[in-house]
């Protein structure tokens, strides 16, 4: 019998189906994403990242900074929370369904709960109890909000407020998720450190912002120059004496950092999609509206509900 | 060879290859085997999804997934109005009353309440020029009204028809709401026009939008 | 299949005529790989020494952490560990089927090309131009080098095999010749549809899981087993326990160990790393068999350990693969993956499956096989055992301290008071440990690297002193023969 043969067949065999399980199927799935809406605000997601990210992308990638920080958010788990959004006119139901629900209540304080506006009602509930907590209360004539709530270590940790999904990588190439966290995520750094100066302050010297950082400097990204006539506004401001320049020099960022620190700054996975569900507060009615509007994303802020 | 200690490196002799012996696999290693085949199965019925590509762990199954999704109630009044506020009445006014030599009032405008959507739409959709005649007043403007809506990346259907539901619903006018489906079909009916709609182009389509 | 007894004598090949025929590459790929090991360890061991220190040649652009890693595992996996496979795969492939390799000149070649093009990644990636995929970093230039080397290797093995003068199989010949395969495959996927045509989004993170998955755990394994299945039972004049259960191990090992495993955190559906730990789970069984099969057949006997000191290096390679294997099932079983993912457990798992299983096991088999080939013994033998402590005590301070500092740094980072600088803080004790294993394992590559040096360093010298005293012979006869 021909072994070479078999063996070939066996190899090719084993290696088809591994290949059509872990290639072609996700290819077929996630590799043939496209744009998808937010629920339930039907925004388009995600949108493309702007020029200065994209290249800041690619110097993210040259460097390597994938090794230390990872790009992927976990959720434990989901729970509800039900707000009272409207007491309605029928106090006296209300005040009942509120009693069935929340058992450990005393009446003065399911009174005083409807007397505040927008009470959290029941917190991180399963789902069966939200639902049924807000049947009754609506039942009663009251309003009520059912948010769905991701929890996890590292929603705890202000890493993100849902679990990492494809469509959030949808621009990205290459990908780069990271397999070490060396240094802390960077999902939705664009949401925790949102401005580009300190993006820049810490690349060109981790220390100074976070103190006894392992994080290598970076400050090749940046160069030193004379000043002329006047400071450039990019130039990096109040470094300490060790790591400030001599007097008429500034510090003042590369191309390369201004691009980085603009990817770092555009990095955010939080909207709400159907495979990751999430409530997200309602956004205070915007003042500079027009230009955050137009960009079909709705400002996110981060300060919960009264 | 065995137990002896060498300082130099013998070499093994060189036409000694090996042999294997031929015991057969031990029972137990196959009843392990199906034992791990048979335990990763029940694993991945609890927690592979069932190669649904919409489910991501921590849920469990399609039917979990939507089970979670935010149930939307009704037209989002506060988002249309919001962006009303910051795109239309940067001409319409926040009050809708218009302002002169830019844009007509909408409070109260006939082409706003009427119960048929079919012109109302189009009009954020693609624009409008033309001497136009609101609720019995005559308005001229020379360059007419820009499209504020003019593709789905700008604004998407859900999004034009709270607009167009605040609009109708403000200021004292009483008109039923706009949804999302209607916005779609005239908008694939417009398909990639960019021209202006003119006001006479308007008036000669029906109010009722074609079912 | 005919019944022989064991270590029977095969006199069809002229002696030294095997030899002589894949002296050439073997000695190229061999020692281009102690090579590669030698600067891929020092480029570990400086990615290592900048987590104390993070100013450490903080200046210099291509030095930087982020690029000094992927090129040190570059080293490691493609300049070390493929070739050494490769050479591994050539020996098993002439000597079991008794046959001379065809076209050494260009298999020769081959093993050059694949150099240059593992040098032009490395430069590549220390100069920027890194692709981003782990394990996959060499940019794609560097890929259109390396693969007609490959090609060209594998492909004369293959034809070797094909004319083998012995028939039937041996079981090292089944892993082999199925690595010899693999590699192709795997590689110019993950080379098509990252980097010529990429794939969209996340599914470029799938398939470089994918690839990551087939090379470290079926490639590696593949080769690694094979020379241990070779040479365990040779070195001990023993009879290897079970052939039926080598090639149970060699089925699950490529239809169950093909499967990636993917963390559950992932940003991928959830049936992606169910089917990852159910192959992390199946593994244990080709795990267990392994571990059998070389326990019984150095027999009851521990001291069969001594009778080679490349015997030493074989048990912890073996040893390594089952403890690898053990450790990724349970966790699988356990379903400690939430705990342990992105942390330095993984990392340190890769290292105990890389360096631990397939590295030690290709000591061992060049220590066997440069002997044979060059018919000389290592200059300095005392060495080869410096090496094996150096490598071993390298080896645990490595994977020890980052296995247990990763399941520590899993448990802080579950709980969400402890602050991330904290965090970074106290897994510092830990590396300070790996960085000590880091200096060790650098200092044992060296140490092989001197040795297979010298020994080459010799045998051309003993080459070229008995080429001209054949030469010059009649001289001195003539020269004798005058009164």
């Amino acid at each position: 019998m021909n072994y070479g043969a078999l063996i070939f067949l066996a190899a090719f065999f084993a290696l088809a189906s591994s290949w059509f399980g872990f290639v072609l199927t996700p290819q077929a799935q996630v590799g043939q994403l496209r744009q998808t809406n937010t629920v339930p605000a039907g925004e388009l997601y995600p949108e493309a990242p702007p020029g200065l990210a994209r290249q800041g992308l690619d110097v993210y990638r040259a460097n390597g900074c994938a090794y230390c920080h990872s790009q992927q958010v976990d959720q434990k788990g989901t729970v509800c929370r039900v707000v009272l959004a409207d007491p309605g006119t029928n106090q006296n139901a209300v005040l009942a369904a509120l009693l069935k629900v929340r058992e450990d209540w005393t009446e003065a304080q399911a009174k005083e709960a409807i007397a505040k506006s927008r009470l959290h009602v029941l917190e991180g509930v399963a789902k069966e109890a939200a639902d049924n907590a807000s049947k009754a209360l609506k039942a009663a004539g009251a309003k009520t909000e059912l948010w769905v709530v991701p929890v996890g270590p590292d929603m705890a940790r202000g890493w993100g407020k849902r679990r990492t999904v494809a469509e959030d990588y949808l621009f990205d190439s290459p990908v780069m998720l990271g397999s070490q966290r060396i240094g802390p995520d960077l999902a939705n750094v664009g949401l925790r450190r949102p401005d580009p100066k300190w993006q820049l302050r810490h690349l060109y010297a981790p220390r100074i912002e976070v103190k006894d950082s392992t994080m290598a400097p970076y400050r090749f990204l940046f160069e030193m120059r004379k000043i002329e006539h006047e400071r450039s506004p990019d130039a990096l401001e109040d470094l300490p004496a060790e790591l400030a320049p001599g007097p008429g020099y500034e510090i003042v960022p590369k191309t390369e950092a201004k691009a980085l620190a603009a990817y770092l700054v555009n990095l955010h996975m939080d909207a709400p999609l159907f495979d990751a569900p999430l409530t997200l507060p309602a956004p205070p009615p915007a003042t500079n509206a027009a230009a955050a509007l137009l960009t079909n994303a709705a400002p996110q802020s981060m300060e919960k509900p009264k | 060879m065995n137990g002896q200690p060498d300082q130099a490196i013998p070499a093994p002799a060189a036409s000694a290859e090996p042999q294997a012996g031929r015991v057969t696999v031990p029972v137990w290693l196959f009843a392990l085997l199906f034992l791990l085949l048979w335990w990763s199965m029940v694993q991945f019925d609890k927690t592979g999804g069932w190669f649904n590509e919409e489910v991501y762990a921590p849920y469990t199954s399609f039917t979990m997934v939507q089970d979670y999704q935010p149930i939307r109630e009704g037209p989002d009044l506060s988002r249309g109005q919001r962006v009303f506020e910051s795109i239309c009445a940067l001409c319409h006014g926040t009050d809708g009353a218009g302002k002169p030599g830019q844009a007509p009032p909408l409070a109260g405008s006939d082409w706003v309440n009427s119960p048929g959507v079919n012109r109302l739409i189009r009009i954020p959709a693609l624009g409008l020029i033309g001497p136009i005649e609101v609720s019995g007043k005559a308005y001229d403007f020379p360059s007419g009204m820009t499209a504020v809506a003019p593709t789905r990346d700008m604004m998407s259907d859900e999004v034009l028809a709270d607009v167009l539901t605040y609009v109708r619903q403000a200021w004292g006018n009483k008109a039923p709401p706009v949804t999302a489906a209607q916005v779609k079909t005239i908008r694939d009916e417009l398909g990639n026009r960019s021209t202006q709609n003119t006001v006479k182009e308007l008036q000669a389509l029906p109010e009722e939008e074609a079912k | 299949m005919t019944e022989s007894s064991p270590h029977e004598p095969r006199p069809l090949a002229a002696p030294g005529e095997l030899e002589l025929s894949c002296r050439l590459p073997l000695l190229v790929l061999f020692v281009s790989a102690a090579v590669w090991l030698v600067i891929g360890s020092t480029f570990f061991l400086i990615a290592s020494i900048k987590f104390h220190s993070p100013e450490f040649l903080g200046n210099v652009r291509w030095l930087t952490y982020g690029r000094v890693w992927p090129a040190a595992v570059n080293s490691l996996l493609y300049g070390f560990g493929v070739q050494a496979g490769l050479g591994v795969a050539l020996w098993l492939v002439v000597r079991l089927g008794d046959t001379p390799l065809l076209q050494r000149g260009l298999v020769t070649l081959g093993a050059a090309f694949w150099n240059l093009g593992v040098t032009v990644g490395a430069l590549g990636i220390l100069a920027g131009d890194s692709t981003g995929y782990e394990n996959l970093e060499a940019p794609g230039y560097a890929a259109w080098i390396v693969f007609p080397g490959y090609l060209l290797i594998a492909l004369f093995s293959v034809l070797t095999l094909h004319h083998r003068r012995v028939r039937p199989l041996y079981v090292s010949q089944w892993f082999v010749l199925t690595a010899l395969f693999w590699f192709p495959w795997i590689y110019s996927t993950a080379e098509l549809l990252l980097l010529q045509h990429p794939v969209r989004g996340v599914m470029q993170a799938v398939v470089a899981w994918w690839y990551s998955g087939n090379l470290v755990v079926v490639w590696f394994g593949l080769a690694g087993l094979a020379a241990i299945f070779y040479f365990v039972p040779r070195l001990t004049q023993r009879a290897l326990y079970s052939r039926h259960l080598a090639l149970f191990t060699f089925w699950l090992l490529i239809l169950a160990g093909s499967w990636p495993e993917i963390t559950k955190s992932a940003p991928v559906p959830a049936w992606m790393p169910a089917l990852g730990a159910m192959s992390a789970m199946l593994m244990l069984v080709p795990t267990l068999a392994v571990a059998l099969n070389v326990l019984r057949t150095l027999g009851r006997n521990y001291s069969n350990l001594r009778a080679h000191p490349a015997l030493l290096f074989f048990g912890v390679g073996a040893a390594a693969f089952v403890v690898a294997g053990l450790v990724r099932g349970l966790m699988a079983l356990l379903d400690g993956d939430p705990l342990v993912h992105l942390t330095w457990f993984s990392r340190a798992m890769m290292q105990l499956q890389v360096y631990g299983f397939f590295a030690m096991t290709m000591f061992g088999a060049v220590y066997c096989i440069l002997p044979q080939l060059t018919g000389l013994e290592f200059p300095w033998a005392k060495l080869v055992r410096v090496h094996f402590w150096l490598a071993l005590a390298g080896l645990v301070l490595l994977v020890v301290p980052l296995g247990i500092g990763g399941v520590v740094e899993g448990l802080k980072l579950r709980n969400p008071e402890v602050a991330f600088a904290d965090i970074m803080k106290g897994t510092l004790p830990f590396l300070r440990a790996s960085t000590v294993g880091d200096l060790l394992l650098a200092l044992g590559h060296l140490v092989f690297l001197t040795n297979l040096v010298g020994m080459v360093n010799r045998f051309y010298r003993v080459r070229a002193l008995s080429a001209y005293a054949a030469a010059t012979a009649d001289l001195f006869k003539a020269a004798e023969a005058r009164p």
